[in-house]
This record gives structure tokens, C-alpha cells and sequence, in this order.
């Protein structure tokens, strides 16, 4: 259980200190040199336009990592209350108000989602963070009420209100604290979709400029030299995968639960 | 004794929760061919004992001493068998399933007819009559004591040669129990090991070769059961012996003023209506048993009283003044004035907390108590339920069935309340445990002078602390507010 832990911190930590100190750490743009050479003096080559991958690399990972962190917890920050709501109610018209507009939501194709609004409004990073947690809300909102609804049926939540329990203490110090493992679980499944869909966003070139260093960009316009270059594709790309996983491997390990010892 | 040697057997076993032992130095020889009896309170560890031959150990426990058991060839009865049983599957594919590894060295053409035979003599061992049309069934179309014998029917064809059954008659009625001990009986007749955990004296007396007298985890004595009624060495053993007995009746102090009046009521599950209930008064100091087999409408009627039912039609009154029906919309003086004590009591409370701190919470939100107050309030009363401090500091996981029932207990006395409601609150529960509970209750009412009692039970021995019952049968009173004696004794 610790090697767990200890292997998800390490594949998960890379990425993340690569995204969150990469742009202290790259130096300036430097003079440009011929597109997808390796050497050089540069140690993972140069991109499609000639800059430097490592240098790339290091400014690429804030936009995606920050954008997908920000639009995963703003996506629970309004699905939570949604859904322990409504599973806490008795009132079937006020679940209906709050369930029913997000079942139209869930029946539109996310990508078209964000394609669309980006056709007429071209979202900044702060925009596309906001677009992506509108497309998580209604399945988040639904495995937080399902699970909800479960433990809101327990004799233990009908003897908090025989004892006059605050809604608060009820909702969030009991059923809140019930859907731990399971919003755990769906946190880690859903970043990786969150990431998935922000890389896929801004390969499609919304939210960021076309040239942009950011590693789902890198990935696009550099597939044209991969077999040239493959660095300045399998880096980014690595990075990607290697954080989607190690969230998973976190969530996995903070899941296990104790064993039993044994003394013989 | 000696001569035969056992089939299993522990040896100094130890098992450790968080530094509480739960069980501590047992020792255990399994004869083939006789019945060993644990009996003891709830929490005593003759579950603990029972699954070591399993060699199943609660979680995080740490556990010393030698266990000896054949491998694989010990079955376990649990107390809810249905819990044990596939419900999508039918009764004959569960036990093919099992039969289906016994008959592989068989040649393919003769397997169909040994499986065939080998669950026909399980299923007539575990007398399971009518065998043809039991294989077709459910397991939710099956009684209570046709699922304990089908999964017993389980244990015997992979050979078991020593059965563990968990309480095997709690909540059985006096004929099914009768068919129980006569099953159990035959079993140790063909030359299985039987080693029952209950607290059920008579089925013990009647059955056991062998009692070992638990509690807190140690064996207290042990001895073959005419000794040990007829001289018990222990002074747990007599007062466990001497428990039997029921509780003191609680007569009501006046007929003229009333708590609790419900007018006309019918409760409904969705379109169905599962109680009709043409009035009901409730005086004070009085104690009311509601009886009546399960899906009768008795836990319903609780409910609808308590505010937890509230699709219903009728009008609860509380000193004149109509209840609201959720109790979602009752003040805090309503909510204080009715409580309810859950039958399940370990789901009714909150796993994460310690349990003090939930016990005080009532104090705290109904009557405005402050905090500290609050905590050595909820302290005095738990320790006068027999709950020590160090024990209810802990969290519900480290606490029996029985210790929980009595914190729930506690918590719900702390309104306190002028009605109090109990739903099934000793079923499960050992004889001593239970005429503590009861004791409890009828000393309250009798000091408490305007406490009522609303008592929903399927046992005689409860009931019996009551004045007045009201039987229910479909949802409806069959027998109504009959003087108590005369029902018990009918039924």
C-alpha cells in the first residue's frame, strides 16, 4: 500500500512540478534555430517552429494541468451541493428543479459543447477551466446524488433529524463524509477525462493561441516531424499520460483500505 | 472424553482490537458427533470464537494462539442466511454449484446423475422436505429456516465436518425454533461437530453435549448442561441462568389524562395501504405493546407516531395539539417530547464519531444544553445503562450489538422524552442484556412518572413488561388494546 502511494506520488509529482515551476525555471525565448533538429545544444531538440522542446516542455505544463485541476473542483464545488440537495429532500418538486436542466446538459456531446461556445465567444484559459466544469456538473451531480441518496436512506440520518441535527451537520458532516471513497474514486476518473478534454480542447486550437507552449499543442503541431524529431511529441505526450495515471494510482492508494495484521 | 480425539480445536486464542481484547485465553475441543454451546452476553466474543474456526478474523484485529480446524471442511451457518445466498439464483443451481467441484473426477456421463443424488441426500440431511420443489425456488421465496437449511445443505455437500451456526433461532417462533434444535439434533447424530453461538438458553439446554459460559472474552466455566443448571460454580453463570424470567409489568399511573391520541390513521407505501388503525390513546406512565409478525404494519405505526412515516392520513395529537406529519416540520420541543430508538442500532448511528459525542448531541440540539453539559450528561446516563466511559469514547465499530442498542437508548432519553418509542429493541439481543434493557425501561417509567412507553415487539418476554397490547395483524388490530396477559398467553 505505501509502494502504491509512494509510485503515485513520484508519477504523478513530475508532471506537476514540471507545470507549476517549469516557467520560473525556462530561460527566455533564445535565438530560433532550424525546425526538428536534435542537438545542437539543445537537449530534446527543437520544435516545429525552432525553439527548444525542453524550454517548451517547462512553460507547456501550467496551462493544461492548471486549467484541468480548475475546472475538476469548480465541477465538484457546484455538483456536491446539487446532488446532496436533492438526495436530501423530500420535496420531489425541488429535486426535479435541480436534476431535470442538467439531464438536457448531459444529453449534449460535450466536445460540440465547447466547440460551439468557442465559435462565439473564444474563451481565454480561465474561460475554457469554466467550459470544461459545465460538461463535468451533470454526471458529477448524479454520482454525487445516487451516492447520496444511499446513505440519506440510512436509520442513521433519520436519528440525526430525530435529534433536531442541523441540515449542515446532516448533510455535510454525515453524508458528505459517506461519499468520501466514492467521490474519491470518481475524482481520479474524472480529472483524467477533465485532462482529456482540455488537451483535446486546446489541440483543436480553443483556449490557446495556435503556437502556444502548451503541452497538448506541442503533441498537435509537432506530430509532423515525429519521426524526425520524436521528442518534442513523446515528452508532452508522456507528461499527460504520466499525471492521468498517477492521480489514479493516488486515488487507488488512499482507497485501500487497512488490512488485517496477523501474529502468528 | 479423551479417547476421541477432536475435530477441531483452539488453543489460548487471543484476538485484539485497538488494544480491546475481545477475546482473550479460549480454549475449544470440537468433538465429532456432539453439540458445543457458547453462550454469554452480546459482545462476550462467541462470534469471534465461532468464525476462528473459519479462521476469519475481523478487520485489523491481531490475533495469538493456535487454531486447529480441517481445512475447508468447516460450514457456517450465519444468523441472516439470506445474506449468504445469491438472490438472482435458484436454490438447486446454489447448490450445484458447490456439488459441481465434488463429482469432477467422476467420468462426464455418470457426473448428472451423482450431482443429482449428492444434493438430494445434502438437501434430506439438512431436512429440507419436499426437495423437488424447493430446488426451483428463490432464496427470497424460501422462509427464514429453509434458508438456514439451505445453506447448511451448502456446508454438508462440501463435506463439512464440523457446522458453526450463528444464533440459529433468534427471531424464530416457538415451532420453527422446536424444528431447529430436532435438525441441529440429527446432524450431530450422523457425526458432525455442531458448535452453536446463541443466547437462546432453551435451545442450549436442549441440544448441547457441552456449554462454555463466555463473557468478556473469557470462559467464565464450562460444563455439560444438566450440571450446570442444576450447580452453576460461576456467579455470571446463575445470574445468565437466572435471566430467563421476564421483567417487572408496568401498570399505568392514571387512567384519566392522556399523552398521545391518534385519530383515525392509515399509512400507506405508495398506493398500498399497509395500516389501518382506527384510533389509539396513550396515557401517561402507561406501556404499550404493539405485536404482530413482521409485515403486520407495528414498525409503521411507530413511524407514522414518530414523524418518520409520513404518507398517512391520520392525526397524531400530543397533548391535544396535532403533531406535523414529517418530523422535519416538528419544533424542538415536539421532536423532544417523541423519540424513537431504532431497531437496527448499529445503521442508526454515525460510524466516523465516537459515540459519546453523538449521544450528547441530543442534549445539546433539543434542549440547548451547552457542550460540556451536554457530555457529562450523556456520561451519567450512559453509565447508568452500564456503558463505561472508556468504551463509549470509542467509535460504534468497537461496540456490540447490545452495548449500541443501549447508547441509543441513552441518546434518546436525553430529550427527555414524553413518549418514547422502541422498535424491536431487544430482538437479537441475549437473555441477560435484554432484562437489563427491560429493567431499564420499566425503572424509568416508574420514576419518570410521565413517560410513556410504546414497546413494537415480536417477543413474549418484552411485551410482557407491558399493560396493554395491541395486536396487529395486515395492518390491522386484530386484538384491540387487550389487556396483556390474556394475548400472550393466547398466542
Amino acid at each position: 500500500m505505501k509502494s502504491r502511494f509512494a509510485l503515485g506520488a513520484v508519477v504523478a509529482g513530475v508532471p506537476l512540478a514540471l507545470a507549476l515551476v517549469g516557467p520560473w525555471v525556462a530561460g527566455g525565448p533564445g535565438p530560433r534555430a532550424a525546425s526538428f533538429t536534435l542537438g545542437g545544444g539543445h537537449p530534446l531538440g527543437t520544435d516545429f517552429v525552432g525553439r527548444d522542446v525542453w524550454d517548451q516542455v517547462l512553460l507547456g505544463g501550467r496551462s493544461v494541468v492548471l486549467v484541468a485541476l480548475a475546472a475538476t473542483a469548480v465541477a465538484y464545488l457546484v455538483a456536491f451541493p446539487l446532488g446532496v440537495v436533492s438526495a436530501l429532500t423530500h420535496r420531489a418538486w425541488l429535486e426535479e428543479l435541480l436534476m431535470r436542466p442538467l439531464d438536457v446538459l448531459l444529453a449534449v456531446p460535450s466536445l460540440l459543447m465547447i466547440l460551439l461556445v468557442a465559435a462565439v465567444l473564444t474563451p481565454g484559459a480561465a474561460g475554457l477551466a469554466l467550459l470544461v466544469a459545465l460538461v463535468n456538473i451533470p454526471d458529477a451531480a448524479r454520482i454525487v446524488r445516487a451516492a447520496a441518496a444511499e446513505a440519506a436512506s440510512r436509520p442513521a440520518v433519520e436519528a440525526l433529524r430525530m435529534q433536531g441535527e442541523t441540515w449542515w451537520r446532516t448533510a455535510v458532516g454525515y453524508v458528505g463524509r459517506c461519499l468520501t471513497r466514492t467521490l474519491v474514486a470518481d475524482a481520479g476518473v474524472r480529472l483524467t477525462g477533465v485532462l482529456y478534454l482540455v488537451a483535446t480542447a486546446a489541440f483543436l486550437g480553443v483556449g490557446v493561441e495556435p503556437d502556444a507552449a502548451d503541452w497538448a499543442v506541442m503533441v498537435d503541431r509537432n506530430r509532423t516531424g515525429l519521426f524526425v524529431q520524436p521528442w518534442a511529441v513523446v515528452v508532452p505526450a508522456l507528461l499527460i499520460v504520466a499525471l492521468t495515471m498517477g492521480v489514479n494510482l493516488l486515488a487507488d492508494a488512499g482507497l485501500e483500505k487497512r488490512r488485517r495484521t496477523w501474529t502468528p | 472424553m479423551d479417547a476421541v480425539t477432536a475435530v477441531a480445536e483452539i488453543k489460548n486464542l487471543r484476538v485484539e482490537i485497538d488494544g480491546r481484547a475481545i477475546v482473550d485465553g479460549v480454549d475449544l475441543r470440537v468433538l465429532p458427533g456432539t453439540v458445543t454451546a457458547l453462550v454469554g452476553a452480546s459482545g462476550s466474543g462467541k462470534t469471534t470464537t465461532g468464525l476462528a474456526l473459519l479462521g476469519e478474523y475481523p478487520a485489523g484485529a491481531l490475533v495469538s494462539g493456535d487454531v486447529r480446524a480441517p481445512d475447508g471442511l468447516v460450514g457456517y451457518v450465519p444468523q441472516h442466511p439470506a445474506a449468504v445466498l445469491n438472490p438472482a439464483r435458484r436454490v438447486g443451481a446454489l447448490l450445484r454449484d458447490v456439488a459441481r467441484a465434488q463429482v469432477r473426477h467422476l467420468p462426464r456421463r455418470e457426473r448428472r446423475t451423482a450431482l443429482r443424488e449428492r444434493v438430494l441426500r445434502a438437501l434430506a440431511l439438512a431436512r429440507l422436505p419436499d426437495a423437488e420443489t424447493m430446488l426451483r425456488r428463490y432464496p427470497h421465496q424460501l422462509s427464514g429456516g429453509q434458508q438456514q437449511r439451505v445453506v447448511l445443505a451448502q456446508a454438508l455437500l462440501l463435506g463439512a465436518e464440523v457446522v458453526v451456526a450463528d444464533e440459529p433461532t433468534t427471531g424464530q417462533d416457538p415451532s420453527t425454533k422446536r424444528g431447529i434444535v430436532e435438525q441441529f439434533a440429527a446432524l450431530a447424530r450422523e457425526g458432525i461437530a455442531v458448535v452453536l453461538l446463541s443466547h437462546d438458553l432453551d435451545v442450549v439446554r436442549a441440544l448441547a453435549d457441552e456449554v462454555l459460559v463466555m463473557r468478556d472474552g473469557h470462559v467464565v466455566e464450562s460444563a455439560p448442561p444438566e450440571r450446570l443448571w442444576r450447580a452453576p460454580r460461576h456467579p455470571w453463570t446463575a445470574e445468565l441462568l437466572a435471566s430467563g424470567s421476564g421483567a417487572t409489568r408496568v401498570e399505568p399511573v392514571s387512567e384519566g389524562a392522556t399523552t398521545l391520541e391518534v385519530g383515525p390513521l392509515t399509512a400507506r407505501h405508495g398506493r398500498t395501504a399497509v395500516l389501518r388503525l382506527p384510533g389509539l390513546t396513550l396515557h401517561p406512565g402507561a406501556c404499550l405493546a404493539v405485536v404482530g409478525r413482521s409485515g403486520s404494519g407495528k414498525t409503521t405505526l411507530g413511524r407514522c407516531l414518530a414523524g418518520l412515516h409520513r404518507h398517512h392520513d391520520g392525526e397524531v395529537l400530543l397533548d391535544g395539539v396535532p403533531l406535523p406529519r414529517s418530523l422535519r416540520d416538528r419544533t424542538r420541543q415536539q421532536l423532544a417530547a417523541v423519540q424513537y430508538v431504532f431497531q437496527d442500532a448499529r445503521a442508526a448511528f454515525d460510524e466516523h464519531r465516537p459515540v459519546l459525542h453523538q449521544v450528547a448531541r441530543t442534549a445539546v440540539r433539543l434542549r440547548g444544553a451547552a457542550e460540556p453539559d451536554a457530555l457529562a450528561e450523556a456520561l451519567t446516563t450512559l453509565a447508568a445503562l452500564g456503558l463505561a466511559e472508556d468504551l463509549v469514547r470509542r467509535r460504534p465499530g468497537a461496540l456490540s450489538g447490545g452495548e449500541l442498542q443501549r447508547a441509543a437508548l441513552a441518546r434518546a432519553l436525553l430529550a427527555r422524552p414524553r413518549v418514547l418509542i422502541c422498535d424491536e429493541i431487544t430482538s437479537g439481543l441475549d437473555t441477560v442484556t435484554r432484562k437489563g434493557i427491560l429493567d431499564t425501561l420499566a425503572a424509568l417509567v416508574r420514576d419518570r412518572g410521565d413517560l410513556s412507553l410504546v414497546l413494537i415487539t415480536h417477543d413474549p418476554a418484552t411485551a410482557a413488561l407491558a399493560g396493554r397490547v395491541v395486536v396487529l395483524d395486515a395492518g390491522e388490530p386484530v386484538e384491540e388494546e387487550a389487556p396483556a396477559r390474556r394475548v400472550m398467553t393466547g398466542a
